[in-house]
Parts: C-alpha cells; sequence; structure tokens
C-alpha cells in the first residue's frame, strides 16, 4: 500500500520503505519471492482523521507488464489483512489497492485506488495520482532527480483532496523523496532495496 | 612447416577455448536503476558470469563471461524474461 515506488523488487530482493505525510506514518518489509509476488509486513499509523494504527501482513503481486522499447507499463495488486486499533478497539483490517503504473526515463504517471475496511473503526476508498518528470536523463551509477506532483483523494480524512509537490532522488537501489502538501505538512518517503 | 601450422592451429584453438566471452543484449523495459539492479544481480547469479555492465541510455545489458565459459542465447533470454523484461538483439564478441 506504500507504493510510490514499485512494491515488488528483484527474486531474493528485499525492501523497506517508510512513507510520513500528511495520511500518516507508514514503514513496511517486503520480500520478492518470485518475479511476480513479493510478500511483507505492513504497519501504518493514520492521522489527519482517525488516529487508526494498522498491522497487516502484505502480499504484492505483479499482474501484469509492458516493456516497450523506451518505457514500462505495469498494474500492481497489494493486499493485506491484519489488525486495526483506535482508542483500544481492536478490529480486523483489510485492504487492497492497485497501482497502474507507465515509465520511462523521462516521464512517469501512476494511479492507485485503494479500498480499506477497518471493522466498525472505519470504511474508505483512497485514491492516487503521480505525474513526474526527471530534467535529467542520468545513467545507472548517477544520481536521478525526479519532479513530481501527487494529488490524493481521501474522502474518510479531513481535508478530502490533498496536492503535494514533490522532488524524487534516487540512486541504485536508494530512494528518498521530500515534498510539502497543500494542507502544511511535510513529506518524507525513503526506500531501500537489498 | 607442418608441425609448426599443427602447433600453431592448436594453440589458436586453446587460446580461443580459454578465452571469456563479451555479449551485449538490449533490454526493452529497462528504465530506471531499480529495474537495472534486478537485471544486473540476477546475471551476476549465474555461474558463468564474471561480469555485468549496465547503459540505461542504451537499453544495453553487457555481459563477460568466465575464461572458457559461454551464455547461450536462450539462457540469456530465460535471465532477462526471470527478472520481469523482454530481451531485444544479441552481440557477441570474443
Amino acid at each position: 500500500m506504500v507504493a510510490e515506488a514499485k512494491p515488488l523488487s528483484y527474486v531474493d530482493g528485499t525492501m523497506v520503505m517508510q512513507e510520513n505525510d500528511e495520511t500518516g506514518h507508514t514503514i513496511s518489509l517486503d520480500y520478492t519471492f518470485t518475479p511476480t509476488e513479493a510478500f511483507g509486513l505492513y504497519i501504518k499509523q493514520e492521522e489527519n482523521g482517525k488516529e487508526i494504527f494498522m498491522l497487516t501482513p502484505e502480499i504484492n503481486t505483479l499482474l501484469k507488464r509492458w516493456n516497450l522499447p523506451d518505457g514500462q507499463g505495469n498494474i500492481f495488486n497489494m493486499s493485506g489483512a491484519g489488525i486495526a486499533t483506535y482508542r483500544g478497539n481492536n478490529q480486523p483490517s483489510l485492504w487492497t489497492a492497485f497501482l497502474a503504473d507507465y515509465e520511462s526515463r523521462r516521464w512517469f504517471l501512476s494511479y492507485e485506488p485503494r479500498f480499506v475496511w477497518d471493522g466498525n473503526i472505519e470504511k474508505s476508498v483512497w485514491q492516487r495520482a503521480r505525474i513526474g518528470m526527471a530534467p535529467l536523463l542520468a545513467n545507472y551509477n548517477d544520481l536521478n532527480t525526479w519532479i513530481m506532483f501527487q494529488v490524493d483523494h481521501h474522502p474518510a480524512k479531513h481535508d478530502h483532496f490533498v496536492a503535494t509537490p514533490l522532488i524524487r532522488f534516487f540512486y541504485k537501489t536508494y530512494l528518498f523523496e521530500v515534498g510539502y502538501s497543500s494542507n502544511q505538512h511535510i513529506m518524507v518517503n525513503w526506500q531501500v532495496q537489498f | 612447416m607442418k608441425t609448426k601450422l599443427l602447433t600453431l592451429i592448436i594453440a589458436f584453438g586453446l587460446t580461443a577455448a580459454v578465452s571469456a566471452e563479451t555479449i551485449h543484449t538490449t533490454v526493452n523495459g529497462m528504465v530506471c536503476a531499480f529495474c537495472a539492479t534486478g537485471i544486473e544481480k540476477t546475471f551476476r547469479k549465474q555461474p558463468e558470469v564474471q561480469s555485468v555492465k549496465v547503459d540505461l541510455p542504451s537499453k544495453q545489458v553487457t555481459i563477460t563471461t568466465k575464461p572458457g565459459k559461454t551464455l547461450s542465447d536462450a539462457k540469456i533470454k530465460e535471465v532477462v524474461t526471470y527478472s520481469g523484461y523482454t530481451m531485444g538483439r544479441i552481440v557477441r564478441e570474443k
């Protein structure tokens, strides 16, 4: 469900992702065990609404990939089942999200709808879209820099629509993003694959 | 004269048999460092492979085999596909 970058790495690769933004704080740890599947643990402390804590194992699946001469398109599914806690009320938690993305060396586009069911605490549908451009076309051993713009629509939160301009840096298997949202929150995301 | 010629042919044959091979292949879908890392790591796991170099602008992966070893086209395709990408053209040089 943290899907600013692809939710799978390479076979036998482990991925740690952390996201801190206006929706809360998320950390996930995933191990990719086939070319199309990763399994891991997802933890989120939500903010900007009910302060729900979620802890779920998750499975990330590559449903379809298009390998193009100058780009790549993907459809992923990420799903989890575990527990959600809000003010001492423990409930089962189920969520699923789909991520469609297209990436070339210059452009990045993504769209992600998420469906969350936290028992009697909350049921919600979220949407996130991103567009990005790399001003410089970096090679494999260079620092890659992207300018991106993210829009979130989450009716269950206080601020239903939130826009976040951000800068993404990545070098080999290290990714770092920093942004500032329209509801005045600093976004700091990072991902490491090893 | 015949003996010298034969010796030269055998020596040349032996040198060729133990020399490393350099293979270039283009990979469709390899657009970022994350993609390239997966491909690089999967090739490095192959016992025949000495080194791997990735060039994103040309979408090219250059594999150097260990002396006397080679990688078949089918094996290269298998590695690229297993990494999640599509293999393009292969060019070999000794």
